[in-house]
């Protein structure tokens, strides 16, 4: 595969909080289309990684380039790079002064301009996809963890984005609602979404996953398919981690 | 600044005491007090008609110019202190520096200093001439913008900073974070000490009088000087500020308690 082909550029990226080195060196291609899985111990980087995709974090050296724009060049528009990268959080972080509605069409009304009958009808669709379109009048703080989390990942949807970054999106469910958050990935991975998921779960890796990323201290340990991860990791300290959570 | 036991409530300036909820019942301070006052003034009225009933019929143009000079400036001091509270957050450095010297050179000086010095001392320079009103009231909203800032500060804090990494996710830039994320939000934590502020000035608004500003307190020290009644109208002065207080302090505590319901949101 060409560099140029790939839609996520991650090219010698360091990243310090003070004197930790939370990205050492980190290089990585992802071609549209892709689904990773970045795996680690916690404090390994894998969210430090994910969160720099989008700027959330400013990287200290390197170059990140998402459809041939370098996202930390000050000519480019990060709000309009963001706008082509869906983020979903641990913590939902859903807007608790609006309806499901509401946080659904409050990016495509205020950013992509849509009138509010179309905003709407993208959202309806969008929560009837994720199966909660009974609830699109209520308040996000009247919703399961699990219902919180699948109305985050339609608000990401509703602005149509090109990648989809989840950042352990099922960390902070409790264990019978992370089956109904975990459906609705698979789905958006079926239907040819570019996914970049920090995660644990590794039924959903093995599941949709062309690429697993295992990362430690800051490094990209070791890379490869999920057949390669659960058969015959590399590394011991793969292996390692592997046998504690598996 | 994920820390997430911040406290709810902010503790800001000197308002009346706002009744909190375990103040059940009809004897409470609150009611002792409110009671206790309106009973006074109808007591004194009818027992000395001439003297106390002539204050009281006096003393309405006062309240309404009290308010008038209370309402404006909390209104000039909410745009202040909102603008305030946005530089002490700001990353960018001198625009911080600005909003934290603008508050603690204005915390620093009494405001009945600050009286003077808008009225007397700019009032020196022709172009700064402004009349006793307008002078009064940019007085306390630059005095009361400061305070508000703080309040500001404290409400954009609470909130959780994923409710702005979610908005920055989506495309939103900072500004728009701001005003229809963020904001919305903490009006919730803004409100009551906003309230409390509001009670602070109504009382602080007293020390316009003294720039020939026609309040309560000046029309009550104008009936003095031409009746030598002095202990009767400051005792009516005195009575219907604390009616006024403790009704807006009841309002700020009914206020808190329904924000406090309002778990929907």
């Amino acid at each position: 595969m060409k560099a140029t082909d790939a839609i996520i550029q991650i090219k010698d990226v360091y990243k310090y909080f003070g004197n930790l080195c939370a990205l050492d060196d980190i290089n990585l291609d992802i071609s549209p289309g892709e689904k990773v899985v970045v795996i680690g111990p916690s404090g390994s980087g894998k969210s430090t990684m994910l969160r720099s995709i989008n700027r959330l974090e400013e990287i200290d050296k390197g170059h990140i380039i998402i459809d041939g724009k370098d996202i930390n060049d000050r000519d480019n528009d990060i709000n309009a790079i963001r706008q082509e990268l869906g983020m979903v959080f641990q913590s939902f972080n859903l807007f608790p002064h609006k309806t499901v509605l509401g946080n659904l069409m409050m990016a495509p009304m205020k950013l992509k301009k849509l009138s509010k009958n179309e905003a709407e009808k993208i959202a309806m669709e969008l929560l009837h996809k994720v199966g909660i379109s009974d609830k699109a009048h209520v308040y996000p703080k009247m919703l399961s963890g699990g219902q919180q989390q699948r109305v985050a990942i339609a608000r990401a949807l509703a602005m149509n984005p090109k990648i989809m970054l989840f950042d352990e999106p099922t960390s902070a469910l409790d264990p019978e609602m992370i089956g109904e958050v975990l459906d609705v990935m698979v789905n958006l991975a079926k239907e040819g979404m570019t996914m970049v998921c920090v995660t644990h779960e590794m039924g959903f890796a093995r599941e949709v996953a062309d690429k697993v990323i295992f990362m430690d201290k800051g490094k990209i340990i070791e890379t490869g398919t999920p057949e390669h991860f659960f058969s015959a990791p590399e590394h011991d300290r793969t292996k390692l981690f592997l046998s504690q959570i598996l | 600044m994920a820390d997430k036991s911040h406290p709810i409530n902010i503790e800001v300036g000197d308002g009346a005491a706002i009744p909190v909820k375990k103040d059940k019942g009809l004897v409470n301070a609150w009611s002792i007090s409110f009671f206790g006052a309106i009973g006074c003034i109808i007591y004194l009225c009818l027992v000395d008609p001439d003297m106390y009933w002539e204050v009281l019929k006096f003393l309405p143009d006062g309240i309404l110019v009290t308010f008038q000079v209370t309402i404006a400036s909390i209104f000039l001091s909410l745009i202040i202190g909102l603008f305030t509270g946005l530089g002490r957050i700001s990353d960018n450095k001198i625009i911080n520096t600005v909003a934290s010297t603008y508050v603690e050179i204005v915390r620093g000086i009494p405001l009945l200093v600050q009286l003077f010095y808008i009225y007397y001392a700019l009032g020196r320079f022709e172009f700064l001439q402004i009349s006793e009103l307008p002078s009064a009231i940019i007085a306390m909203g630059i005095c009361y913008g400061a305070y508000m800032g703080e309040v500001f500060r404290a409400g954009i804090a609470s909130i959780d900073k994923g409710q702005g990494e979610a908005a920055r996710s989506l495309g939103f830039n900072k500004t728009q974070t701001m005003f229809m994320v963020i904001l919305p939000q903490s009006w919730k934590t803004i409100l009551p000490p906003v309230g409390n502020e509001f009670i602070a000035l109504l009382k602080d608004s007293s020390l316009v009088s003294i720039l020939a500003v026609a309040d309560i307190l000046r029309r009550g020290r104008e009936f003095a000087s031409v009746t030598f009644s002095y202990f009767e109208a400051y005792t009516m002065v005195a009575l219907v500020y604390l009616v006024i207080t403790l009704i807006l302090s009841k309002a700020v505590s009914k206020m808190e308690e329904r924000l406090n319901y309002y778990e929907g949101y």
